[in-house]
Protein backbone atom coordinates (compact mmCIF):
# COMPACT_ATOMS: atom_id res chain seq x y z
CA UNK A 1 0.00 0.00 0.00
CA UNK A 2 1.84 2.72 -1.02
CA UNK A 3 2.23 6.30 0.59
CA UNK A 4 1.77 8.46 -2.75
CA UNK A 5 2.12 12.28 -1.94
CA UNK A 6 2.56 15.30 -3.06
CA UNK A 7 6.25 15.83 -4.46
CA UNK A 8 7.25 19.54 -4.43
CA UNK A 9 10.76 20.17 -6.07
CA UNK A 10 11.15 23.32 -5.67
CA UNK A 11 14.51 24.52 -4.05
CA UNK A 12 12.87 25.14 -0.82
CA UNK A 13 11.26 21.71 -1.03
CA UNK A 14 14.00 19.24 -1.75
CA UNK A 15 13.23 15.90 -1.08
CA UNK A 16 11.58 14.96 2.13
CA UNK A 17 10.69 18.59 2.33
CA UNK A 18 8.19 18.43 -0.59
CA UNK A 19 5.71 15.79 0.50
CA UNK A 20 2.80 17.09 2.04
CA UNK A 21 0.18 15.18 3.28
CA UNK A 22 -3.52 15.72 1.90
CA UNK A 23 -6.74 14.10 2.07
CA UNK A 24 -8.57 12.64 -0.73
CA UNK A 25 -10.60 14.22 -3.16
CA UNK A 26 -11.93 13.96 -6.63
CA UNK A 27 -11.11 16.91 -9.10
CA UNK A 28 -13.18 19.57 -7.83
CA UNK A 29 -14.35 21.67 -7.68
CA UNK A 30 -16.93 22.36 -4.78
CA UNK A 31 -16.76 22.25 -0.88
CA UNK A 32 -14.55 19.71 0.47
CA UNK A 33 -15.19 17.48 3.07
CA UNK A 34 -12.65 17.15 6.36
CA UNK A 35 -11.82 13.89 8.38
CA UNK A 36 -14.98 14.36 10.36
CA UNK A 37 -17.51 16.53 8.88
CA UNK A 38 -17.91 19.48 6.98
CA UNK A 39 -16.44 22.93 8.06
CA UNK A 40 -17.99 26.22 7.64
CA UNK A 41 -16.54 29.27 8.46
CA UNK A 42 -18.94 32.16 9.40
CA UNK A 43 -17.49 36.41 9.10
CA UNK A 44 -18.88 39.56 10.01
CA UNK A 45 -19.37 38.07 13.88
CA UNK A 46 -20.48 41.13 16.42
CA UNK A 47 -17.27 42.14 18.32
CA UNK A 48 -19.52 40.65 21.64
CA UNK A 49 -20.80 37.58 20.44
CA UNK A 50 -20.33 34.99 22.65
CA UNK A 51 -20.11 30.86 21.58
CA UNK A 52 -23.74 30.18 22.38
CA UNK A 53 -25.03 32.85 20.66
CA UNK A 54 -23.59 30.96 17.31
CA UNK A 55 -24.15 27.81 18.54
CA UNK A 56 -27.98 28.37 18.79
CA UNK A 57 -28.22 29.97 15.64
CA UNK A 58 -26.58 27.38 14.08
CA UNK A 59 -27.82 24.22 15.84
CA UNK A 60 -31.35 24.83 14.14
CA UNK A 61 -29.80 22.96 11.48
CA UNK A 62 -28.53 19.91 12.98
CA UNK A 63 -25.87 19.37 15.77
CA UNK A 64 -22.77 20.88 15.48
CA UNK A 65 -19.63 18.75 16.08
CA UNK A 66 -17.44 21.32 16.76
CA UNK A 67 -16.95 25.27 17.07
CA UNK A 68 -14.26 28.05 16.72
CA UNK A 69 -15.17 31.40 17.92
CA UNK A 70 -11.64 32.81 18.22
CA UNK A 71 -10.56 35.67 19.77
CA UNK A 72 -8.71 38.99 18.94
CA UNK A 73 -5.46 38.27 20.64
CA UNK A 74 -5.02 42.06 22.12
CA UNK A 75 -8.34 42.87 23.05
CA UNK A 76 -10.37 39.79 23.82
CA UNK A 77 -13.06 40.61 21.38
CA UNK A 78 -14.22 38.06 18.67
CA UNK A 79 -11.98 38.23 16.13
CA UNK A 80 -14.68 38.51 13.38
CA UNK A 81 -14.88 34.70 12.64
CA UNK A 82 -15.90 31.21 13.58
CA UNK A 83 -15.21 27.89 12.33
CA UNK A 84 -18.50 25.23 12.75
CA UNK A 85 -18.26 21.94 11.92
CA UNK A 86 -21.21 19.19 10.95
CA UNK A 87 -20.63 15.65 10.77
CA UNK A 88 -23.70 15.65 7.66
CA UNK A 89 -23.25 17.78 4.34
CA UNK A 90 -27.13 18.50 4.48
CA UNK A 91 -27.07 19.97 7.82
CA UNK A 92 -24.07 22.06 6.80
CA UNK A 93 -25.54 23.25 3.69
CA UNK A 94 -29.08 24.17 5.31
CA UNK A 95 -26.83 25.91 7.69
CA UNK A 96 -24.98 27.84 4.98
CA UNK A 97 -27.98 28.71 3.15
CA UNK A 98 -30.33 29.82 6.21
CA UNK A 99 -28.04 31.68 8.07
CA UNK A 100 -27.22 33.72 5.08
CA UNK A 101 -30.39 34.53 4.90
CA UNK A 102 -31.35 35.27 8.91
CA UNK A 103 -30.54 38.13 10.86
CA UNK A 104 -27.23 36.86 12.00
CA UNK A 105 -25.87 37.14 15.44
CA UNK A 106 -26.90 39.58 18.18
CA UNK A 107 -28.44 41.57 15.33
CA UNK A 108 -25.72 41.86 13.04
CA UNK A 109 -25.74 39.62 9.71
CA UNK A 110 -23.08 37.43 8.74
CA UNK A 111 -21.53 35.54 5.83
CA UNK A 112 -21.38 31.80 5.84
CA UNK A 113 -19.70 29.75 2.94
CA UNK A 114 -17.33 26.95 3.08
CA UNK A 115 -14.00 26.33 4.70
CA UNK A 116 -12.32 24.17 2.48
CA UNK A 117 -12.61 23.48 -1.19
CA UNK A 118 -11.31 20.78 -3.54
CA UNK A 119 -8.36 21.45 -5.73
CA UNK A 120 -8.74 22.60 -9.09
CA UNK A 121 -6.24 21.19 -10.87
CA UNK A 122 -6.89 18.04 -12.41
CA UNK A 123 -4.42 15.35 -11.16
CA UNK A 124 -3.23 17.09 -7.98
CA UNK A 125 -4.06 16.03 -4.77
CA UNK A 126 -4.40 12.29 -5.58
CA UNK A 127 -3.22 10.97 -2.29
CA UNK A 128 -4.01 8.06 0.07
CA UNK A 129 -4.98 9.39 3.26
CA UNK A 130 -2.88 9.20 6.21
CA UNK A 131 -4.03 7.89 9.83
CA UNK B 1 8.72 42.77 -9.65
CA UNK B 2 5.78 45.04 -9.67
CA UNK B 3 2.54 43.39 -10.62
CA UNK B 4 -0.95 44.85 -10.56
CA UNK B 5 -3.24 42.19 -9.45
CA UNK B 6 -5.62 43.34 -6.99
CA UNK B 7 -6.17 39.80 -5.77
CA UNK B 8 -2.71 38.60 -5.60
CA UNK B 9 -2.31 37.25 -2.22
CA UNK B 10 1.15 35.07 -0.55
CA UNK B 11 1.32 34.61 2.80
CA UNK B 12 4.22 32.48 4.95
CA UNK B 13 5.31 32.55 8.63
CA UNK B 14 8.15 30.72 10.05
CA UNK B 15 9.09 30.28 13.30
CA UNK B 16 12.02 28.25 14.37
CA UNK B 17 15.39 27.30 15.43
CA UNK B 18 18.18 24.51 15.39
CA UNK B 19 19.66 22.82 18.55
CA UNK B 20 20.30 19.97 20.40
CA UNK B 21 16.85 17.93 18.93
CA UNK B 22 17.09 19.40 15.31
CA UNK B 23 15.41 21.61 13.87
CA UNK B 24 12.24 22.57 15.92
CA UNK B 25 10.13 24.91 13.59
CA UNK B 26 6.44 25.83 12.84
CA UNK B 27 5.99 26.98 9.06
CA UNK B 28 2.66 28.14 6.80
CA UNK B 29 1.80 29.26 3.94
CA UNK B 30 -1.08 30.58 1.46
CA UNK B 31 -1.58 31.12 -1.80
CA UNK B 32 -4.21 33.18 -3.80
CA UNK B 33 -5.26 29.97 -5.08
CA UNK B 34 -6.47 29.02 -1.58
CA UNK B 35 -3.55 26.24 -1.45
CA UNK B 36 -2.44 26.00 2.64
CA UNK B 37 0.80 24.11 3.65
CA UNK B 38 1.44 23.71 6.92
CA UNK B 39 4.30 22.10 8.11
CA UNK B 40 5.17 21.65 12.93
CA UNK B 41 8.16 19.59 13.73
CA UNK B 42 8.05 19.34 18.06
CA UNK B 43 10.44 17.14 20.08
CA UNK B 44 7.33 16.05 21.79
CA UNK B 45 6.06 14.33 18.76
CA UNK B 46 10.06 12.25 18.31
CA UNK B 47 11.13 12.81 14.96
CA UNK B 48 8.08 12.91 13.53
CA UNK B 49 7.31 16.15 11.19
CA UNK B 50 4.08 16.78 10.27
CA UNK B 51 3.31 18.20 6.92
CA UNK B 52 -0.15 19.03 5.54
CA UNK B 53 -1.64 20.33 2.71
CA UNK B 54 -5.38 21.59 1.93
CA UNK B 55 -6.96 24.56 -0.05
CA UNK B 56 -9.22 27.08 1.59
CA UNK B 57 -12.15 29.09 -0.03
CA UNK B 58 -12.01 32.40 -1.33
CA UNK B 59 -13.75 33.38 1.82
CA UNK B 60 -10.96 31.61 4.22
CA UNK B 61 -8.57 34.35 2.23
CA UNK B 62 -10.21 37.01 1.70
CA UNK B 63 -10.74 36.69 6.01
CA UNK B 64 -7.34 36.38 6.10
CA UNK B 65 -6.37 39.57 3.95
CA UNK B 66 -8.82 41.90 6.17
CA UNK B 67 -7.18 40.67 9.57
CA UNK B 68 -3.78 41.50 7.57
CA UNK B 69 -5.28 44.55 6.62
CA UNK B 70 -6.93 45.71 9.87
CA UNK B 71 -3.32 45.14 12.02
CA UNK B 72 -2.07 47.40 9.31
CA UNK B 73 1.26 45.38 9.45
CA UNK B 74 2.12 46.86 5.53
CA UNK B 75 3.19 49.88 7.49
CA UNK B 76 6.06 49.24 9.32
CA UNK B 77 9.24 48.10 8.97
CA UNK B 78 11.80 45.36 10.71
CA UNK B 79 14.81 47.53 10.60
CA UNK B 80 15.10 47.97 14.20
CA UNK B 81 13.70 44.54 15.27
CA UNK B 82 16.37 42.24 17.42
CA UNK B 83 18.23 39.78 14.86
CA UNK B 84 17.45 36.45 14.80
CA UNK B 85 19.69 34.56 17.13
CA UNK B 86 20.77 31.04 18.38
CA UNK B 87 17.08 31.30 20.53
CA UNK B 88 15.65 30.95 17.24
CA UNK B 89 14.13 33.19 14.58
CA UNK B 90 10.58 34.30 12.86
CA UNK B 91 10.32 35.58 9.18
CA UNK B 92 6.66 36.91 8.09
CA UNK B 93 6.15 37.30 4.16
CA UNK B 94 3.34 39.00 2.92
CA UNK B 95 2.28 39.99 -0.66
CA UNK B 96 -1.26 41.92 -0.60
CA UNK B 97 -2.40 43.83 -3.66
CA UNK B 98 0.67 46.02 -4.58
CA UNK B 99 2.36 45.71 -1.60
CA UNK B 100 5.14 43.45 -0.08
CA UNK B 101 6.92 42.97 3.05
CA UNK B 102 9.16 40.32 3.80
CA UNK B 103 9.91 40.45 7.99
CA UNK B 104 12.77 38.61 10.29
CA UNK B 105 13.51 38.63 13.44
CA UNK B 106 13.84 36.38 16.66
CA UNK B 107 11.38 34.97 19.10
CA UNK B 108 9.62 36.50 20.81
CA UNK B 109 8.77 35.30 24.14
CA UNK B 110 6.22 37.67 25.58
CA UNK B 111 5.12 41.18 25.48
CA UNK B 112 7.57 42.38 27.87
CA UNK B 113 10.22 41.26 24.74
CA UNK B 114 8.55 43.44 22.42
CA UNK B 115 7.96 46.90 25.46
CA UNK B 116 11.75 46.08 25.98
CA UNK B 117 12.86 46.36 21.64
CA UNK B 118 13.73 49.47 20.13
CA UNK B 119 10.56 49.65 18.15
CA UNK B 120 7.91 48.43 20.46
CA UNK B 121 4.73 50.20 18.18
CA UNK B 122 6.02 48.27 15.29
CA UNK B 123 6.97 45.04 16.96
CA UNK B 124 3.70 44.99 19.01
CA UNK B 125 1.28 44.90 15.67
CA UNK B 126 4.07 41.82 14.37
CA UNK B 127 3.01 40.15 17.90
CA UNK B 128 -0.42 40.56 18.01
CA UNK B 129 -0.75 39.57 14.00
CA UNK B 130 0.91 36.18 14.51
CA UNK B 131 -0.97 35.37 17.37
CA UNK B 132 -3.98 35.76 15.21
CA UNK B 133 -2.90 34.21 12.35
CA UNK B 134 -1.52 31.25 14.37
CA UNK B 135 -4.68 31.16 15.74
CA UNK B 136 -6.81 30.84 12.88
CA UNK B 137 -4.11 28.27 11.00
CA UNK B 138 -4.25 26.36 13.81
CA UNK B 139 -8.08 25.71 14.29
CA UNK B 140 -8.02 25.38 10.51
CA UNK B 141 -5.42 22.49 10.27
CA UNK B 142 -7.11 20.97 13.89
CA UNK B 143 -10.02 20.70 12.49
CA UNK B 144 -9.69 19.90 9.01
CA UNK B 145 -7.24 16.84 10.12
CA UNK B 146 -7.86 15.99 13.37
CA UNK B 147 -4.39 16.73 14.84
CA UNK B 148 -3.50 19.29 17.29
CA UNK B 149 -0.79 21.62 16.21
CA UNK B 150 1.66 21.99 18.91
CA UNK B 151 2.82 25.20 19.31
Amino acid sequence: MSKKQVIDNTDRYKGEAGNFQSLESDDGPGPMKSVEGWILIAKGIHEEAQEDDLFDAFSKYGPIKNLHLNLDRRTGFVKGYALVEFSEFAHAQDALNGINKSEGICGKKIQVDWAFKKPNKKGALKQIKKQ
Amino acid sequence: MQTNQNDEFYLRYYVGHKGVYGHEFLEFEFRSDGRLRYANNSNYKQDVLIRKECFVSESVISEFKRIIEESEIIKENDSKWPAPDKIGRQELEIKLGNAHISFTTSKLGSIHDVQSSQDPDGLRVFFYLIQDLKCFVFSLIGLHFRIKPVN
